[in-house]
């Protein structure tokens, strides 16, 4: 039985837990997606690999100049700061336009409109997940070491997952009802991008005794459990895994307010 | 057992819904400074009526009176502001075939996503997609991507997907137009056949030979309010005098 009036957090859940059950719907919408943005293009899926390839031979090979970086040392920084930063970039993007994007749907089909959500999550990740082969060639490349400490990189894996599909629920729900938040969230990352050892070693502000700008910041934290494991086959300090789940807890926070107070208006603002 | 109840629901589109409550007004937002009023639109006005298992009940009114707004608040789309809307059993929306396609993807694959979409169990569409494909007769063009089909040929794959569906409750908006004239007549009969499968039928249209037919009970409705609920011959007797009475006028 359905009752469209109730708004209680206990309906709101039922709704997303409707909707993850569909999970063959979302599944496939969301591989669709990828498909469609590739297709008709002559190199295909190619373009996911090549992006990230031309991106890291560029920024490698002017840093390594410019920084005076060893570029042994720094190309794998550079691909897994890359990787995670498209991906956390498109949870914001692509995920704000999630409900936008689906119109056509929610507004023929009375489905709980979370599976458009979910089904942004998936195309994102799997981009995510197909561009993570880059990097895989690239450790083989250079011959990193890895060991059962690799195997960190599990956990720090499913928490960046997390972290995405919690910024895709705020900002699928947030940004039909304010246009401009899309536009202002893209800004708001590029400055971000700049402040966070992405593309830079941290050690860089360590030497100048100003590592405190990216120890507080938690973004900092969520590349660590996942460059760690990746580039020296060990786990990340506790603090960093503090971090990360004080930015989910937040970033929770946000996702079940925003999608409560707008789920069942958002079909009003499409 | 399936069934529908909708109590003094109320639905409202504020027009100017993102030009004034955009974040720079929700920013600036100043005591001293009146906010212009929004204009509001009430499709659905204090609008009750039950349906029960076995019914089939029509929806009349002209255009703008509400009757998609309605059928969209059964569909669970539009959350009513005010009212409750309460739904038992599985509702299948059959509004218009226009959207949803995957232009790259090949007629087969649009049939797999509709069938998905309207609620289908994948195993139940490989169970019927030969059978959906055949009622399409778009034979081999089947195999090519949706994108190189006329709008004709859309609608025929969406038409032969939508209506393999088994509702429980089903919601049609005006939807027998599709095709060309053989297809027409066919699509009539499996549109008869998927009414007959369904336990609930709400209609809503604007033909007034094929109501009859179909609905023993009619609600017409007129600037969001249901202006008659009854036996469908007598609800369409009063419209058609009211329409003749206003273009006496």
């Amino acid at each position: 039985m359905t009752q469209t009036q109730r708004n209680s957090l206990m309906a709101m859940l039922a709704d997303v837990a409707e909707a993850a059950r569909l999970w063959h719907v979302w599944l496939r919408l969301g591989t669709w997606d990828v498909r469609r943005r590739y297709t008709r293009t002559s190199l295909g899926i190619a373009w996911i690999f090549l992006h990230l390839t031309i991106q890291l031979a560029a920024v490698g090979f002017i840093y390594t100049i410019l920084l005076g970086q060893e570029i042994q040392a720094f190309i794998p920084v550079l691909a897994t700061g890359l990787i995670i930063w498209g991906y956390l970039t498109s949870s914001i993007v692509e995920g704000g336009n999630a409900l936008i994007t689906s119109e056509g749907y929610i507004k023929q089909i009375g489905l709980p409109i979370h599976i458009y959500v979910f089904r942004a999550f998936v195309s994102i990740t799997i981009v995510m997940l197909m561009s993570s082969l880059v990097y895989v060639a690239v450790a083989l490349l250079l011959r990193i070491p890895f060991g059962w400490g690799t195997l960190w990189v599990l956990p720090g894996l499913i928490l960046l997952g997390v972290v995405s599909i919690l910024l895709i629920f705020t900002f699928a729900h947030l940004t039909p009802r304010f246009r401009d938040i899309g536009q202002l969230a893209s800004s708001a990352m590029q400055v971000l991008f700049y402040l966070t050892p992405v593309i830079w070693p941290a050690d860089i502000l360590e030497k100048r005794g100003l590592s405190i700008v990216y120890e507080v910041n938690p973004l900092f934290h969520l590349l660590e459990i996942l460059r760690r494991p990746l580039l020296h086959a060990q786990s990340a300090d506790v603090v960093d895994y503090a971090f990360v789940l004080g930015l989910v807890a937040l970033l929770a926070a946000s996702a079940i307010t925003v999608t409560w107070r707008f789920h069942r208006k958002v079909i009003y603002f499409l | 057992m399936p069934s529908i109840q909708v109590e003094r629901v109320v639905v409202e589109f504020t027009v100017d819904a993102v030009s004034l409550n955009s974040l720079r007004s929700f920013l600036y937002r100043r005591k001293a400074q009146k906010q212009p009023t929004a204009r509001i639109v009430r499709a659905l006005n204090d609008v009750s009526f039950s349906v029960g298992s076995g019914e089939r009940l029509g929806v009349i009114g002209p255009n703008g009176a509400g009757k998609t707004t309605l059928l969209k608040a059964l569909a669970g789309i539009y959350t009513p502001q005010q009212g409750i809307v309460t739904v038992n059993g599985h509702v299948c929306p059959l509004f218009e075939f226009a959207t949803g396609f995957e232009m790259n993807g090949s007629g087969w694959d649009n049939i797999r996503t509709r069938s998905l979409l309207l609620g289908m169990a994948p195993r139940e569409i490989e169970a019927k997609i030969d059978e959906i494909g055949e009622f399409s007769q778009l034979g081999q063009f089947l195999d090519i991507p949706v994108r190189c089909y006329s709008s004709g040929m859309l609608l025929r794959l969406a038409f032969a997907t939508s209506t393999a569906v088994d509702p429980q409750i089903l919601l049609l908006d005006e939807v027998m137009a599709a095709g060309d004239e053989a297809f027409i007549e066919r699509a009539r009969r499996r549109m008869n056949g998927m009414m007959e499968r369904a336990d609930i039928v709400i209609f809503a249209s604007h033909s007034l030979t094929l109501l009859p037919t179909f609905c023993s009970r009619t609600i017409w409705i007129d600037r969001g309010r249901i202006l008659m609920d009854g036996p469908t011959e007598d609800v369409i007797g009063h419209y058609r005098q009211a329409v003749a009475a206003s273009l006496a006028r």
